[in-house]
């Protein structure tokens, strides 16, 4: 991350430095506004679902869920933490439930559990299927394609659903393969 | 699938209140957890979208966008779609407007309309989650694992376009 972001950052400014330097301040000072903005909208989805979740976790909800879901995450990410375990489980079906913003935190909290076993492994593959997008729903796609005036704003169902589960099974495979292979 | 939502919300508001969990004190106390989680995050989030605004204020983004089109209609993605493609992995919102624009400027029944919402709906902010999961840690060798999730990207968007063709 820290060379992407070196790379572009220092291309862009030469190449704005040239053609359009007085745009360099407020494209910055737009940026940081543009974070906020998302932060705030961030925290909103955040709010609603933590809220729940922790209302899940007290009443022993989460833990029903974690160990239904046990056999599952403990093959697939090989970890022995329960508190690991309960996180992985709640990310897993928040994602495949379509409510995505949901999912990040226990990803975070299942990242940090696992760091407690040194399971680079594990925070890795989270990592994947979570990047790889792993939504069986797309609402906001079906959303935006509705308000646009769509005769049938939810027939990409299929289409999506075929490239997301072929997206995470092909990067978790190879992942997993790789790390047989060439201990990546 | 819109019950989904409600029914999530009334089945673990009935059960906790049957198990006699304090709901509002709980539910409150979550979201103080999303507070100083989303506290967390905005140093990463603001660093990141300064990159992103810089990357397109100086054009080099659709200079990219533009030179890399013919390659991407060698695999069979539209041109139009190449923005959407390339700014995905860096910014959520960034592509969400592009994705707003293409349906908009196409009607959202189009074969570009329809293949930019799959390819938007079947993949992920990569590096944006990269940055907000391996925030608090010491420092992670993620090249390999990055580099898979963008090939794994690229090869479902060419499966997208492909599937909207016939589906």
């Amino acid at each position: 991350m820290n060379a992407v972001f070196t790379v572009i950052f220092l291309f862009s400014l030469a190449v704005l430095a040239f053609c359009d330097p007085q745009n360099v301040l407020p494209a910055l000072l737009g940026g940081a506004e543009k974070s906020l903005k998302m932060a705030v909208t961030l925290f909103c989805i955040y709010a609603v679902w933590m809220g729940l979740s922790r209302v899940a976790e007290q009443s022993g909800l989460s833990r029903a869920a974690a160990r239904g879901l046990k056999p599952l995450t403990k093959r697939l990410f090989k970890t022995e933490s329960g508190a690991a375990n309960e996180n992985l489980a709640m990310n897993l079906s928040c994602n495949l439930l379509g409510i995505g913003g949901a999912a990040t935190p226990y990803a975070v909290r299942a990242i940090l559990e696992l760091e407690k076993e040194n399971n680079d492994f594990a925070q890795k593959l989270l990592f994947i299927i979570n990047a790889t997008s792993v939504q069986i729903v797309p609402t906001t796609v079906i959303a935006l394609r509705a308000a646009a005036g769509s005769a049938a704003a939810a027939d990409i169902f299929w289409p999506s659903l075929i490239c997301t589960a072929f997206s995470t099974l092909f990067a978790a495979g190879i992942y997993i393969l790789g790390c047989k292979k060439w201990r990546l | 699938m819109a019950f989904v939502v409600p029914a999530i919300f009334i089945a673990v508001l009935v059960f906790a209140a049957v198990k006699k969990v304090k709901i509002y004190d709980e539910f409150s106390a979550g979201i103080k957890e999303a507070a100083k989680f989303t506290l967390s995050l905005i140093p990463c989030l603001a660093a990141i979208f300064m990159m992103c605004e810089l990357f397109e204020a100086s054009g080099l983004a659709d200079r990219l966008a533009g030179a890399l089109s013919p390659a991407f209609s060698f695999f069979g993605i539209p041109k139009e779609l190449a923005k959407l493609v390339l700014i995905k992995p860096f910014s959520g919102s960034g592509s969400l407007a592009y994705l707003n624009n293409i349906i908009e400027e196409y009607g959202a029944d189009s074969y570009i309309a329809r293949c930019a919402s799959v390819c938007y709906g079947s993949s992920e902010t990569v590096f944006y989650i990269s940055a907000v999961y391996f925030a608090g840690l010491k420092q992670k060798r993620l090249a390999a694992p990055i580099a898979i999730v963008l090939v794994s990207t690229f090869l479902t968007t060419v499966l997208a376009c492909l599937i909207c063709k016939i589906m």
